[in-house]
């Protein structure tokens, strides 16, 4: 796995954001006038220890190499002992995590919500002004729309001062009214919402997100982006719980939900209660496609975009696998034994880290 | 509740098929047209039809935007004038039959572009903003001024980002230099091949050695440059229709898998001495076996044909945004993004618009080359090619996927304004959607796996199509 955070020893107690240079970017950042308090050229490497001094500090890496981070962005952490990797430059995986609190407990959580928060925002928000041109950064949480106050006019902030940056936002929607409508239309062509519907009923979908009401206040803000021109990534993971009610759930959103960029259907990620709940969830699409395939069709024939996320392309049917793109990062991506020699694995998105072998797909074959 | 209003169709054996305006559909019984019209909808009837977005609590709620997008994306948007067909010479070294461009004679003088209209025609190409483009030349016959298809191919290439060449050939006389010209990967050709050799000769060539001389060069493009970059299309006269399995047998054979079926265009030559809408009856029924031939063969073979009006209806039907075929869309404004230049420079909105005029019978011209386009004619025209507000079409299931031909009225009966239902175009296209609907409603494995392919789908899902009790 690609480390997201590395043993560190700041100058400084207090937190700071560092933009990591390497010579040739910090001759570079000189030679263009556009250094700015946040960057920290190397000053010393013994062996996995770099030494970077910026203005608002000094920090020691260790474990990685000077090449490795080059223009990552890090955080030094309180205390002082760790630094985390909030943009990695080579990267287009970066997601900054808003908060850990969720108002929804959804039955395959990836990320199980917890009641502490820590607003790291203006971190996120220097960040976000240091990554590398035409990023899009992710944003996810826990639900990052709890702390919209903050977040939406941190966002336009960015993206009026960045306009070659954009956002992907995974929010459950359920936290946008009526006066988001203005800040929502000043960004719609630059954030990509992606936002969850699990099913075309009320009774599952908030069975499945654990949140009575959810669908109903879904239906309330879902037209709030219509009408906002927002782009929309709608996003359904399939489980046990819905595969059944997939193609109504493509009806519906044919008819009801025609305006969103794709649809997303998602393989379960086991990790957190998709872990737990592994067994009673997952849905083995390489032994029964034909809901998946229905779906797909269905929204095909009505010019709806379906793709397939973390779907790995051998589990799919050949005629369906183009619709697979690669969509697991890249941090936590690995490849089974059954993949070297696969002729198609340099465009597949491989399995989670923390694919369990023994309890996941039945068939599994190189291409 | 709201209820969008729906249309309807009589679609036999109790049965009808209920439409919005936004070309939301489902087939539904009598009884439930009897609920409808009575304001007695069950409980039931109202969820079916809220699940199928016909229905919306108030505005701008999910059901109401939902079907408000589309209904916009129906509406075939005005693109930016991207696609010009040139016709550099009226000359033609073939005498057809159902000829529709009133040619002229190979050796008549006055029938090509000047060297003045060839800078104006350039000049008018180098101002459009698009960023690509796309050039069909028409004739006559192109081949016969190979020198003015290279003049507008370079300036294109250099032009724009992207160009693309489209040749209109009867494939009767191919130079090794037109040869060279085809060859290139931006260059595509487009010949007649009407279903078998005895049609193509009796209708077209004439002589058997020029009907050799055709399939000659016709079968030495395929073979140099593939099945993709040549396409070849049938004109049928309903008359004297080839056997659909030799039509079938001269595409398949040379690696064709798409037939595009034209019945004789009633322009030029074709409409002397005819009553406007001979035939119809016969075409339709004709083309409608012709449809089901292709469902048994394709599902026999494993294979796929596809006859491609039918399959552009058929896509019209399941969704938006099908309306790359400039025939068939809603609205069809005029010189929106396309446009013909004649051999003389003068601009016509299409090219059955150009023989209009060319006989004689009504001046469609919108313009010239050297002055540009003539928006005040554009826009009466424009006036009358969109039928959302016709007084029959507002009636018709049909009308958000059919699209509206001022062009072929004003050819057939000299005005546009009879009622939809007594002209070709309607009648033709209703057949056409009412095969479509029974396609779509057919449960057999034959059926589906042509459907499917058709719309480009990978196989037919259930509950694509609705039903109602």
């Amino acid at each position: 796995m690609i480390p997201l955070r590395f043993a560190a020893r700041s100058s400084q107690p207090e937190p700071f954001v560092m933009r990591l240079n390497a010579e040739v970017r910090a001759y570079e950042l000189d030679r263009t006038g556009l250094r700015t308090e946040f960057d920290g050229d190397l000053v010393e490497v013994a062996g996995q220890r770099l030494t970077y001094a910026s203005p608002r500090g000094t920090l020691v890496i260790e474990g990685t190499t000077a090449e490795e981070v080059d223009g990552d962005v890090v955080l030094a952490l309180p205390g002082g002992r760790a630094a985390q990797r909030l943009i990695r430059a080579t990267s287009p995986h970066n997601t900054f995590l808003i908060t850990e609190r969720c108002d929804q407990l959804c039955l395959m959580c990836s990320q199980p919500p917890k009641h502490h928060h820590a607003d790291l925002l203006p971190f996120f928000e220097a960040a976000a002004l240091l990554a590398p041109a035409g990023m899009t950064i992710g944003i996810s949480g826990g639900e990052p729309l709890l702390y919209k106050a903050a977040l939406l006019p941190m966002m336009q902030r960015v993206l009026t001062h960045r306009p070659d940056l954009g956002f992907h936002v995974l929010s459950n929607a359920q936290h946008i009214d009526e006066d988001d409508l203005d800040p929502l239309v000043g960004m719609r062509d630059r954030v990509l919402w992606g936002i969850p519907l699990y099913a075309a009923d009320a009774a599952t979908h908030d069975r499945i997100v654990g949140k009575s009401g959810a669908f109903l206040q879904l239906m309330e803000t879902l037209p709030i982006f219509a009408r906002a021109g927002a782009s929309i990534e709608l996003r359904t993971v399939i489980m046990r719980e819905n595969a059944a009610l997939l193609a109504r759930l493509a009806s519906f959103v044919i008819m009801h939900l025609p305006f969103i960029n794709r649809w997303a259907l998602m393989q379960l990620e086991s990790i957190g209660f998709g872990r737990q709940n592994w067994d009673r969830l997952f849905f083995d699409h390489s032994t029964e496609f034909t809901p998946i395939a229905d779906a797909l069709n269905i929204a095909k024939a009505r010019n709806v975009e379906a793709v397939l996320f973390n779907f790995p392309r051998c589990t799919v049917p050949q005629p369906y696998r183009d619709r697979a793109p690669s969509t697991i990062s890249d941090w936590k991506r690995r490849y089974l034994g059954e993949c070297s020699g696969c002729q198609e694995r340099d465009i597949c998105g491989g399995f989670f880290e923390w694919y369990p072998e023994d309890r996941g797909f039945q068939r599994l074959a190189r291409i | 509740m709201n209820i969008w209003p729906l249309r309807f169709r009589d679609l036999g054996r109790g049965s009808l098929l209920f439409a919005d305006d936004a070309g939301g559909f489902f087939k539904g019984t009598e009884d439930f047209l009897d609920r409808y019209a009575l304001n007695a909808l069950t409980d039931e009837d109202q969820a079916f039809l809220h699940e199928g977005g016909h229905t919306f609590q108030r505005e701008l709620d999910l059901s109401y935007l939902g079907f408000a997008y589309r209904w916009c994306a129906r509406q075939a948007p005005r693109r930016q004038l991207g696609y010009v067909i040139l016709v550099p010479t009226l000359r033609c070294n073939l005498t057809c039959s159902y000829c529709q461009v009133s040619r002229a004679p190979e050796g008549a003088r006055g029938f090509d572009w000047t060297e003045d209209t060839l800078d104006a025609v350039l000049a008018f190409i180098g101002g459009l903003a698009a960023p690509e483009i796309k050039i069909e030349f028409q004739g006559g016959e192109p081949l016969l001024r190979l020198d003015l298809l290279e003049r507008v191919r370079d300036f294109c290439r250099q032009r724009f980002g992207k160009a693309e060449f489209v040749v209109c050939t009867n494939l009767q006389a191919v130079s090794a230099e037109a040869w060279d010209y085809l060859a290139a990967p931006d260059t595509f050709i487009s010949t007649s091949l009407d279903g078998d050799a005895v049609t193509h000769q009796r209708q077209r060539t004439r002589s058997t050695e020029l009907t050799n001389a055709f399939f000659g060069n016709l079968d030495r493009a395929i073979e140099q440059f593939g099945s993709s970059k040549v396409s070849a299309l049938p004109t049928i006269d309903i008359e004297r229709p080839p056997a659909v399995d030799e039509i079938i047998s001269s595409f398949v054979d040379r690696g064709l898998r798409s037939i595009y079926l034209r019945p004789i265009n009633h322009q030029g030559f074709a409409r002397r001495g005819r009553d406007p809408d001979v035939g119809l009856d016969r075409w339709n029924a004709w083309h409608a076996a012709f449809i089901e031939h292709l469902i048994e063969r394709n599902f026999r073979t494993g294979t796929i044909l596809e006859e491609y009006y039918f399959s552009q209806c058929l896509k019209r039907v399941l969704r938006a945004g099908a309306d790359e075929h400039v025939d068939l869309r809603n609205p069809n404004f005029f010189a929106s993004d396309y446009l013909v230049i004649d051999h003389d420079g003068v601009l016509y909105p299409t090219d059955e618009a150009r023989m209009q005029s060319r006989i004689g019978r009504i001046d469609l011209s919108v313009g010239h080359v050297h002055h540009g386009i003539d928006t005040e004619k554009v826009a009466t025209l424009n006036a009358a090619s969109c039928n959302n507000f016709d007084p029959d079409c507002i009636h018709c299931p049909y009308q958000p996927f059919c699209g509206s031909d001022l062009v072929d009225d004003i050819s057939r009966y000299g005005r546009i304004d009879l009622p939809k239902q007594a002209t070709w175009f309607c009648r033709r296209h209703t057949s056409l959607f009412d095969k479509v609907f029974e396609l779509l409603y057919r449960r057999d494995e034959a059926t589906r796996f042509s459907l499917s392919r058709w719309a480009d789908l990978e196989s037919w899902p259930e509950h694509l199509v609705r039903e109602h009790q």
